[in-house]
């Protein structure tokens, strides 16, 4: 019908340009538009006696005697066509394995086949040259469809469409055709893939195939752990799970190491194609690399059950955190914290208390003369612990100097700081300054009497209902009705408004108790208490809720904190391919950022495997060191990242990630359709169903890339402007005959 | 509407309970009328003298017991000086503690005197081994000799039949947390001034002791042959040797700052 109407697809509309070739100006065409409304503006104002309707009239009128106009410019539409048989078109097939998905029938693949062998390739042979290519891992060209079997084990998308856009640049590829069903395994088309494409102005167009989503499947999304985790802490896994023909029905999250199941839960799943997010708490255990496989339990039925699985690599650090805790004055919080840490292998406090105005007393220090003199006055001294807690003790305790060490300890070092509640702490002890202030993450009164010996019932926010540090027991709900039978504080302290970017996780009625904050590095919480030791005294001597909040509290305060080697890499899991880029940032004892330093890599790939690898250091960024590697074998990588200067160590990290093969396709089964539209969209392409596909090879001759000649296509003769002509002149006699005016 | 009434006083009542605990001070019946309470005895502070009231071997049991042997002048006395060598936040006026209510998980630190004649049945008992379990701290004072031991030792093992009771070694932080005490000598009762013996009955020897946890953490500190209590009551008695004031300042300040610290 669009066609009829205006005599050319649609397509050409969209790619052309519309021009006019009477070569009179257009400002002219404007003018006469103008001259001739206000002609017929002032006749119909003094002719007629309808009145309002008058308008009406007017408005039909002057659209009639501008599309007169309009013609008279003799309107056209220029458009670049591929010039017939001189250009290639590239027919690429998606191969992966999750083409041999059957639905209805059919497999994607043989439905793919029935398109192209169906007419779709005669009819591009007809007008261009065609090359088919197959593409998984790789792209591979193919002299025809037989090979394509769905057999590899990876779809690359955007990988292949990159090779393709390099062999553009010396064949004459006018467009592009994507059979597939949008699975991408690296995770996406990143923008490099699309801008190259569109340099070389080449049309993606996408023929989409598979349903959208499964019938009834359960599928993990995504599982988030951090990368590093302390011995015996408790990470919490955050897991995406999306179900279809599986509403409100009961399975179990399972978290195993090696068939050692670590935790379990059971969850109920939540509507179809809604993203669900579940947490597992799971106790790292000791030091090592952990390969944590995270299963939701199959249900009956289920069409795909290899997307149930998951596995991440966890890094357990060895090393014992040691967190310096200084109190002014003696307190049952300070004497209860100690214990709740004191079974804890993975921490280590430290603690100065002022026992009287000239004395103080340590403990668990490592020597007789550590922290001799108090508070440490070099930043060596301070930035050898992980994380600081601040009790009952007048800000005016620490000198200047002290103080602004407190905020490097926080913003260059990445430790984290507790400030708690106290008759010397916060509003009452002079923390409404800088640096403390900068410090706290919420706002302090500007008053005094805000420390109240008077019992506080903790409630937790939704926030805090997620956090590992809230967490006593497992399960969420349980965890709830278990802080609601926790006996009060025995005090709390007035706290203002947390600050922009503050995570309250906790609140004492509508004031916040337990705010979190992230700063500079580092992450500093403030808990507007001195009386959580009532949790240890009011509850049975068997009760460990005290001790598990403690443990995880502080495990969160120092679990960040970095030394001074970190490392990373971009993609802990690779997926189906080897190339894996290793990056450490490199500082001293104090530190400050080193960019002399000679980095090395040790490499223990599966099997024992050894390989070492310099890190160059990155130009662009103080500090920072990377270089890039090939993971051979799937399998568990650990990298020992080791910084030297001079001969002498300046730190080592350790990095894991492994490589996955044949596990991507597994996930994200249903069709992608939303990638194959973008990519269309963004390179000038169109996304078809299966059964459009018979205009394709008409509407695909229209690209600007390959060998193209330019057109100009007449428009006024388009039967809708003598359509639209007409029934200008139809409504108005049409209205004046309603109104009696014919 | 009933029920919810009931629930209503009852949650008034815990209230009530929990904050009478929490702040007050309440002069017990035995309290002598003629003390003077100190005007800041009801502050709210992070330690108070608390003051264990037991049940005694005599008849007079719960009142009037051997607990409120130096009460409240020796508590005041002490608290003054706790104040005035240390950094404790301690309120002015004790608190006494009634072991048959669950009033003692308030109070982490206690103290018992005339230990010799206390007399725990088993709901005691109990109460005192689960508050020490979750880490309160017991100090135990002027009790003498060989009966009085065993006296006191028939209710200790009603609350733990089968701990230890060891000597303290000198090198314990509880001689050292504040001050270091590795000297310690014998600290007489009032008694000394009229009688000039530094012991009583046949305690001779002084002996400090302690139950240990499984942490290796004091939870019950037994000063044996000594009167610190009246140390700290007769301190400002010009017939009172200072040395022996001093010394039972100076260990009780240690035993309430290690209590706060271990």
């Amino acid at each position: 019908m669009f066609e009829f109407l205006f005599k050319y697809p649609a397509t050409v509309f969209a790619k052309g340009n519309l021009v006019l070739l009477s070569g009179w100006p257009v400002w002219i065409l404007g003018a006469a538009v103008a001259a001739l409304a206000a002609v017929l503006g002032w006749q119909v104002w003094r002719n007629s006696t309808l009145g309002a309707r008058r308008v009406a009239v007017w408005l039909l009128e002057t659209a009639f005697a501008a599309l007169l106009l309009l013609l008279l410019w003799h309107p056209a539409i220029s458009i670049a066509s591929l010039k017939p048989q001189e250009n290639i078109v590239a027919v690429l097939v998606d191969d992966s394995r999750s083409m041999g998905i059957r639905e209805d029938g059919k497999t994607r693949i043989e439905q793919a086949l029935a398109t192209l062998n169906g007419g779709l390739l005669s009819d591009l042979k007809q007008k261009f040259q065609v090359r088919i290519y197959r593409f998984g891992a790789d792209l591979e060209r193919v002299d025809n469809t037989e090979s394509l079997t769905a057999a590899q084990p990876a779809s690359h998308l955007a990988a292949s469409l990159r090779q393709m856009a390099a062999e553009a640049s010396s064949l004459p590829i006018g467009a592009a055709i994507v059979l597939s069903d949008g699975a991408e395994n690296s995770g996406g088309i990143e923008l490099d893939t699309i801008s190259q494409l569109k340099r070389r102005r080449l049309p993606v167009h996408t023929i989409g195939y598979g349903r959208e989503h499964p019938a009834r499947d359960v599928e993990i999304q995504d599982a988030v752990l951090p990368e590093r985790a302390l011995a015996n802490s408790n990470v919490v896994a955050v897991v995406t799970l999306r179900q279809y023909g599986y509403d409100r029905q009961k399975t179990r999250l399972v978290a195993r190491d090696g068939g050692k199941t670590l935790a379990s839960r059971e969850i109920t799943l939540k509507g179809a194609g809604v993203d669900q997010t579940e947490t597992l708490m799971i106790e790292a255990g000791a030091a090592g690399a952990r390969s944590i496989e995270i299963t939701v339990e199959s249900l009956p039925d289920e069409e795909n059950v290899r997307n149930n699985k998951l596995t991440r690599v966890v890094n357990v650090s060895a090393q014992k955190p040691r967190i310096l805790y200084v109190e002014g004055e003696p307190r049952w919080e300070m004497k209860f914290i100690r214990r709740a840490l004191e079974e804890d292998t993975a921490l280590r406090l430290v603690s100065i208390l002022r026992t009287t105005e000239n004395k103080i007393y340590r403990q668990g220090i490592d020597h007789p003369s550590e922290l001799e003199k108090g508070f440490p006055s070099k930043a060596e001294e301070l930035f050898a612990f992980h994380g600081l807690i601040f009790g009952s003790v007048d800000a005016n305790y620490f000198t200047p100097g002290q103080q602004e060490l407190i905020r490097d300890f926080v913003d260059r070092r990445g430790g984290g700081v507790l400030f708690l509640g106290g008759r010397a702490a916060l509003a009452e002890g002079g923390y409404s300054r800088p640096p403390f202030s900068d410090l706290l993450p919420v706002t302090l009164p500007d008053r005094k009497g805000t420390f109240h010996r008077d019992p506080a019932v903790l409630e937790m926010t939704p926030m805090g209902r997620e956090s590992v540090i809230l967490r006593l027991v497992e399960d969420p709900e349980a965890n709830v009705e278990r802080w609601k039978k926790m006996p009060p504080l025995a005090d709390y302290q007035e706290v203002g408004e947390p600050k922009p970017g503050a995570i309250t996780l906790a609140v004492r009625g509508r004031h916040p108790l337990l705010v979190t904050q992230n700063y500079g590095r580092g992450r500093t919480a403030v808990f507007a208490t001195g009386g959580s030791w009532r949790w240890r005294m009011l509850q049975d001597h068997k009760d460990r809720t005290h001790e598990i909040f403690w443990r995880q509290f502080l495990r969160w305060l120092v679990a960040g904190t970095p030394g001074t080697v970190t490392s990373s890499t971009p993609k802990p899991v690779l997926y189906d391919e080897g190339a894996v880029t290793l990056a450490a940032e490199v500082r001293d004892k104090s530190f400050h950022l080193v960019s002399d330093a000679r980095v090395e890599a040790r490499i223990i790939g599966p099997g024992g495997a050894t390989a070492t690898v310099e890190l160059t250091p990155n130009p662009q960024e103080q500090g920072a060191y990377t270089a890039a590697w090939s993971a051979d074998e799937p399998g568990s990588y650990l990298a020992e990242i080791i910084a030297t200067r001079g001969g002498e160590e300046l730190g080592r990290d350790v990095v894991t990630f492994s490589r996955e093969d044949s596990v991507a396709e597994n996930f994200r089964t249903g069709q992608n359709r939303e990638l194959l539209t973008r990519l269309s969209a963004e390179t000038g392409g169109r996304y078809y169903r299966p059964n459009e596909v018979a205009k394709l090879a008409e509407e695909i001759q229209y690209s600007e890339a390959g060998i193209t000649v330019r057109e100009t296509r007449d428009l006024w003769d388009m039967p809708a402007v003598f359509l639209l002509a007409l029934m200008l002149r139809a409504a108005e006699w049409l209205l004046r005959r309603k109104w009696g005016a014919v | 509407m009933r029920k919810l009434g009931w629930a209503l006083l009852a949650v008034f009542l815990l209230g009530g309970a929990l904050s009478a605990w929490q702040v007050g001070f309440r002069p017990p019946d035995e309290y002598d009328d003629d003390a003077p309470i100190p005007p800041d005895a009801n502050e709210k502070t992070e330690w108070a003298f608390a003051r264990l009231k037991y049940p005694s071997i005599w008849r007079r049991r719960w009142r009037g017991g051997s607990w409120t042997t130096d009460y409240p002048r020796a508590d005041r006395q002490f608290v003054q000086g706790v104040r005035r060598l240390s950094r404790v936040h301690a309120c002015s006026a004790e608190r006494v503690i009634d072991l048959s209510t669950d009033e003692i998980f308030y109070w982490p630190w206690v103290y018992a005197v005339e230990v010799g004649q206390w007399d725990l049945g088993e709901a005691e008992a109990a109460r005192l081994r689960e508050y020490l379990l979750r880490g309160g701290f017991l100090m135990v004072d002027d009790f003498h000799g060989t009966y009085e031991w065993q006296t006191f030792m028939a209710s200790m093992r009603r609350v733990f039949p089968d701990r230890p009771v060891v000597d303290i070694d000198d090198k314990d932080p509880i001689f050292h947390v504040i001050y270091d005490l590795d000297e310690r000598f014998q600290v007489p009762g009032v008694q000394y001034l009229y009688s000039g013996r530094l012991y009583e009955r046949d305690g001779i020897e002084p002996k400090w002791r302690g139950i240990y946890d499984d942490k290796g953490r004091i939870m019950v500190a037994i000063c044996h042959n000594m009167d610190l209590g009246d140390a700290w009551e007769w301190a400002d008695d010009p017939r009172y040797p200072e040395r022996f004031a001093s010394l039972a300042y100076r260990i009780g300040v240690n035993y309430i700052v290690y209590a706060m610290t271990h």
